[in-house]
């Protein structure tokens, strides 16, 4: 079963490198080929319908990639992932401290009902999304860790409606003036301009949250504050496009937002399915009844030997990590050369090429490449079977103490192939018989989450903006077991981690997070195994600007604002 | 004894007083529906009974994360505050009961704001149209087939009818599915440029339908006429057959008054379980065409542990399942003169 598969690694967002190109060979001007209004029609699947059309509730890509295009952040990353650009922010300036962001509205920015978007705006939409009753998932870590008076928010009694207002009121959000909206932070954090990039961090407009809710409620209430987003006509966003039509289960179709500032969008409709089996998603785009396609992986050697469909793929690598936790806590995995060994017997290549398809590329370090913190000089995790022997023996570990181990998997498919590799690599490698223990996701996560497990794998992140700060902070010894399942003991690494998190010179930052990843690679923390890259097909009508890593979901999905439909 | 009028004593509504009273007026078929449509309560009852505690038993919470980052503790402890899960599971089950008499069967974890009764209501009518055709597709056929592979035993047709059903019960949902998908969207498509193919997936009342139809309704076809086939044989071989012949009957009388009417009473037994099967969804077939429907629905709320989804969707199930077995039963009088009531 393919149920859920598509759901990629939690919130891939973030921008891309180079642009690439515009797909599917283009002719002739923009204006010259374009089709009537009637065919601007995308037709893209998410796999999955997204649980909330709120923004602020939203945590998976699936989710984001409506989300992104009916809501505006005030920033968003530039082409080349070095910096942040304007988006519903004109501007904005930082305080000498670091503290202080003030964020200069773009002042003919209105809501998808005509009313222009303000300030104030932007204060109840984030108090929206930080009221802990709601228990949105993308609060923690990146606004609870830096928003003022937001540290709190794990403490608040969410039963007590004085003690939620009083949370809330206490935040540093505030609107001077109707175009002018300022954030305090608890300490400096050179990474906030990137978290104000998030598809969560939306304005929200409080008349309109009140009267779907039937007037207005305590901020115990669970349920009210999010009932404008059960229905299209009460969805009301600053993005470029606005929500037409829910087909729950089925469909969800987006249509341009006249109103929106930047223009109005050339598609006249963008329809996200939600087709959960990748078979299913490949032959309806096959028959025509989709634009864009993910290939499934048993089926990326038939497009590319497909000469029509191997000129409409796509392959581009994304900014996503997978690798291989130990249990740290009990020995022999509280070794680090123990972790290493196991690190440097699995050839990445084969990996890449034998179970990926080439649809992958090894990585022996953390932090993938094509944002800052890419570091493949340090070497000391790459394959080298030899090498791995000899710091077995010379941990003083038997392969009868390690055989009794074994390598925890998901019942995926996926999950299934990968672990099988690299157990064969184990064993072949380093002269081992260790054996899979599959069984039901739920359970497998349940078990990871209490330690309950001897080597478990792939974990996996993706950035959610090009920053190391979202990536380093995993590795905290506080946040054992939420994505560092292996609780490596990893002395000085937090501290050198908070520092940089604090750091206001960008090379001083870079060099300290530097530092910290080579201790991550050093002492194995996990086994770092590869960045897998998306392969998708593009139907050649289609005019998306695709930018390499610039994808949340689907190829040029950041940028429907300018994608439009060629005659065809 | 003191009785207030419109207000029965306790128990004299329980089954077995009705069923008394049914015996000692001679049965009539009314009491027999009302008697059993009561024994739905209890048998509902301890539906939820197992399926809350055997849910809560299953390892992994409902927050727990298959990707990425695993929430905070003060968030999965706000989330269970905001759905009721920081009471003692007794507590959980008695308030669900409650709650139920409302028919609110609570909001579902994997969808802000939305309602288990309105999940269920947008995707049981996919799910209940696609069984309804599956099933009237499948009972024709299938008896129709087994009739005439027990009627010409050990010839061509038999072996054709057979050999059939034995592919089509051997070849899993799935494959059937994924297959029909290749050849009639997408190769047909391709060599015929559009002038015929079928479409690949999506619900709709149009030949949206066709590819999966088929699909559900195959193994049941299989089966049937397996079974049918079977009980005709032993029917056709019973005395009364021969001196139906022996009268001089018709072969078409024979088979339509005296064969069919007992070779029919084992397949009829079937038909109930089978219909409510194909009326509560399969989540293959439902997947395979991307229907949006209840069976799919169950399924993914299993794996992502939402509780009051899987109660609901449970109890949806046991309640139509005995109602086919309520009307099973029913057609049983009809069919089957020994069948009394009482």
């Amino acid at each position: 079963m393919h149920l859920g598969t598509r759901i990629r690694a939690v919130a891939l967002a973030s921008a891309g490198l180079f642009v690439v190109a515009a797909c599917g060979g283009s002719s002739g001007t923009p204006s010259a080929n374009i089709a009537p209004p009637d065919k601007q029609i995308l037709r893209v699947n998410t796999g999955v319908e997204p649980n909330s059309f709120d923004p602020t509730q939203e945590t998976y890509t699936y989710e984001a990639a409506v989300g992104r295009n009916t809501f505006q952040s005030l920033l968003q990353p530039k082409a080349d992932l070095s910096d942040v650009q304007p988006a519903a922010a004109k501007s904005y300036d930082v305080s000498s401290d670091g503290l202080t962001y003030t964020f200069h509205l773009q002042p003919n920015a209105k809501w998808s009902d005509g009313k222009p978007v303000t300030a104030s705006d932007w204060v109840y939409g984030l108090q929206h999304f930080l009221n802990p009753a709601l228990a949105a998932g993308y609060v923690d870590p990146f606004f609870d860790g830096t928003i003022a008076g937001a540290q709190n928010y794990g403490n608040v009694d969410v039963t007590s409606a004085s003690a939620i207002d009083s949370f809330l009121s206490g935040l540093g959000l505030s609107a001077p003036d109707a175009n002018t909206f300022v954030i305090k932070l608890q300490h400096p954090a050179a990474y906030f301009k990137w978290v104000m990039t998030l598809w969560v961090a939306v304005p929200l407009r409080k008349d309109v949250v009140e009267s779907a809710a039937g007037g207005s409620f305590p901020s115990t209430d669970t349920t009210k504050p999010l009932a404008w987003a059960n229905n299209a006509n009460t969805i009301i966003g600053n993005g470029p496009f606005k929500i037409s039509e829910i087909a729950s289960k089925d469909h969800v179709t987006l249509v341009p937002n006249t109103n929106y500032w930047g223009g109005t969008a050339k598609l006249q409709q963008i329809i996200y399915y939600y087709i959960s089996d990748g078979n299913t998603e490949f032959s309806k785009y096959q028959t025509g009844a989709l634009d864009i396609a993910n290939v499934p992986l048993a089926d990326v050697t038939v497009v590319r030997g497909d000469p029509v469909l191997s000129k409409q793929a796509y392959l581009y690598p994304q900014l996503t990590g997978f690798w291989m936790d130990f249990n740290s806590k009990e020995p022999p995995f509280d070794n680090p050369k123990v972790r290493l060994a196991f690190a440097k017997s699995i050839d990445r290549d084969k990996l890449a090429n034998d179970v990926q398809h080439g649809t992958a590329k090894g990585l022996s370090s953390f932090i993938p490449n094509g944002m800052a913190g890419y570091d493949n000089s340090d070497n000391t995790q790459s394959f080298d079977p030899a090498a791995a022997k000899a710091l077995l023996s010379s941990a003083g570990v038997t392969a009868d103490q390690l055989n009794k181990f074994k390598l925890l998997t998901r019942n995926s498919t996926g999950s299934k192939t990968l672990n099988q590799f690299i157990a064969d690599q184990w064993n072949t490698n380093l002269g081992l018989n260790i054996q899979l223990d599959v069984i039901d996701s739920k359970t497998v996560t349940s078990r990871i989450r209490k330690g309950n497990f001897d080597i478990y794998g792939p974990s996996g992140w993706g950035a959610d903006y090009p920053d190391q700060q979202d990536w380093m902070d995993i590795w905290f010894a506080g946040s054992c077991h939420s994505l560092n399942f292996g609780c490596p003991t990893l002395a000085g690494y937090d501290a050198l981690v908070q520092k940089a998190d604090s750091e206001l010179n960008q090379s001083q930052r870079n060099a300290d997070y530097l530092t910290a990843q080579k201790m991550l690679i050093d002492q194995a923390a996990g086994a770092f195994l590869y960045q897998p890259y998306e392969y998708d097909l593009v139907a050649p009508y289609v005019k998306i600007t695709h930018t390499a890593f610039d994808d949340q979901f689907a190829p040029g999905d950041q940028n429907y604002f300018s994608a439009y439909i060629t005659t065809h | 004894m003191a009785v207030i009028a419109g207000r029965p004593k306790g128990g004299a509504l329980l089954p077995a007083r009705l069923s008394a009273l049914s015996s000692s007026r001679g049965g009539s078929l009314t009491i027999f529906i009302i008697r059993r449509l009561l024994w739905m309560i209890p048998v509902v009852f301890f539906v939820i009974l197992i399926t809350f505690f055997l849910m809560h038993l299953a390892p992994g919470s409902p927050w727990d994360r298959t990707g990425g980052r695993q929430l905070s503790a003060a968030v999965t402890h706000n989330l269970d505050i905001k759905y009721g899960l920081d009471k003692p599971e007794y507590q959980q089950f008695f308030i669900y009961l409650g709650n139920i008499f409302h028919f609110d069967f609570g909001l579902s974890y994997q969808y802000e704001n939305k309602t288990v009764t309105s999940l269920i209501g947008e995707g049981w009518p996919y799910t209940a149209t696609l069984g309804g055709l599956a099933f009237l597709l499948f009972v024709p056929v299938g008896i129709g087939l087994g009739v005439l592979a027990a009627l010409r035993q050990n010839t061509r047709v038999d072996y054709v009818t057979m050999g059939f059903a034995t592919l089509a019960a051997s070849f899993p949902n799935f494959v059937v599915g994924a297959l029909m998908v290749v050849v009639f969207s997408v190769l047909m498509s391709k060599w015929t440029q559009h002038a015929f193919f079928l479409p690949s997936a999506d619900f709709g009342l149009d030949d949206h339908l066709i590819m999966p139809v088929i699909t559900l309704a195959l193994l049941p076809i299989a089966y049937t006429a397996r079974l049918t086939r079977a009980s005709t044989l032993d029917t056709i071989r019973q005395d009364f057959i021969r001196t139906a012949w022996a009268k001089g009957l018709s072969e078409r009388l024979v088979v339509v008054k005296h064969v069919l009417k007992n070779s029919l009473i084992p397949v009829v037994t079937t038909l109930g379980p089978t219909f409510a099967i194909l009326v509560t969804g399969s989540v293959i077939v439902e997947t395979v065409f991307n229907i949006p429907g209840i069976g799919r629905a169950f399924v993914v709320a299993v794996t992502s542990r939402d509780y009051p989804m899987i109660l609901g969707t449970t109890v949806l199930f046991s309640v139509v399942i005995a109602i086919a077995n309520l009307i099973v039963d029913v057609a049983y009088v009809f069919i089957d003169p020994r069948v009394r009531l009482s």
